[in-house]
């Protein structure tokens, strides 16, 4: 069943997602490299952690052997939009054991959450089905052909970037530490929705700085935290 | 403790996050206004990331390249604004600062 037509519906859905992470997954296994970590640690980051914007931010705290505990808040901050995404898929899987689901969840990110969810809604609106009518071992295949497809070329990509980043001359230093913000900056850009968000957006790039020289070690994570309160209160409050 | 050490714990909170809703929060709905503040936490935190990543140097802000990663900053926001498209932001931003580091 679960390699059967609905996965592959799956697989062939994500191929959008995978045109993109092709370019990100060497971005990121780049810039790991170059900030020192070795391709045994970048596939394991890739493969358990399998978050860009998470690993992004554990990068420099990790690289510069800041603490444990920074790098490890740093990433479940960033790890808790995941709540949400699964919280709302939960429903389309209606009737699956809890295995299948706890080992298929490993593979939730932000893209494999969009593409399933866009299309279990499309599934439902054309057959007019309550939820509790939903096929959730049929919904589970076309996630895991989604999740599982990204989640390889994501993990295959870093350790690419890996042997990228080795083939570099000396010289190349500054273009390779550039790589990564200048990627999640742009990608930021492109997906900018609200005013509220480009101001929140601005501020923590302006804040981080003056953050991390009070304290080098918490200085930008809380200038961050307290940023977004802030742009989170105000547009409540509008 | 080790970084690879570090990295398995931080792999078994994502799971953790990811696995939790599917096993026990079947049905429950995530308020609306957790959800954006879930997004703007996301946001700051990359764009702090982005700034501490170009400018500080553990805990020293490097003043002498700042300027041309600055720049460069910028022009990749333009160009992937104006393109849509983050690759090409990129691309051109780290072309500015590869020039701009070997002009100085």
């Amino acid at each position: 069943m679960l390699f059967g037509a609905r996965f592959c519906q799956g697989m062939r859905a994500a191929v959008p997602i995978l045109i993109a992470f092709v370019p990100s997954s060497i971005a990121w296994g780049i810039a790991a490299q170059a900030h020192g970590l070795t391709l045994h640690e970048i596939l394991l980051m890739s493969a358990l952690v399998y978050s860009g914007p998470a690993q992004f931010a554990v990068l420099a705290p990790l690289a510069e052997g800041k603490s444990a505990l920074q790098v490890l808040i740093a990433g479940f901050l960033m790890n808790l939009r995941f709540l949400p995404m699964s919280m709302t898929l939960a429903p389309f899987f209606r009737g699956v054991k809890r295995l299948p689901l706890a080992l298929a969840s490993h593979v939730v990110s932000a893209s494999s959450f969009i593409v399933p969810y866009l299309q279990f809604e499309k599934e439902r609106e054309s057959n007019s089905t309550e939820v509790a009518a939903l096929d959730g071992h049929g919904n589970l295949a076309f996630f895991v052909g989604v999740g599982a497809s990204s989640f390889l070329v994501w993990t295959a990509g870093t350790g690419v970037g890996y042997g990228v980043a080795l083939g570099f001359p000396p010289g190349f230093e500054e273009a390779l530490k550039f790589i990564l913000p200048g990627y999640f900056a742009g990608l930021l850009v492109v997906e900018m929705r609200s005013r509220a968000m480009a101001l929140v957006c601005l501020a923590s790039l302006i804040a981080a700085v003056p953050g991390a020289l009070l304290s080098p070690g918490w200085g930008w994570l809380i200038s961050a935290i307290l940023t977004a309160l802030l742009g989170w209160g105000w547009e409540t409050r509008r | 403790m080790t970084r690879s050490e570090i990295i398995v714990i931080m792999g078994l909170m994502a799971f953790a996050v990811r696995a939790l809703p599917q096993l026990f929060f079947v049905g429950r709905k995530f308020p609306p206004a957790w959800d954006r503040l879930l997004r703007y936490l996301s946001y700051a935190f990359i764009c702090s990331i982005v700034s501490i990543t170009l400018f500080m140097s553990g805990a020293r802000f490097e003043a002498g390249a700042a300027p041309r990663r600055g720049l460069a900053l910028a022009a990749a926001i333009f160009v992937a604004h104006k393109t849509k498209s983050a690759v090409t932001g990129m691309i051109v931003g780290a072309l500015l600062v590869l020039v701009a580091s070997r002009i100085r």
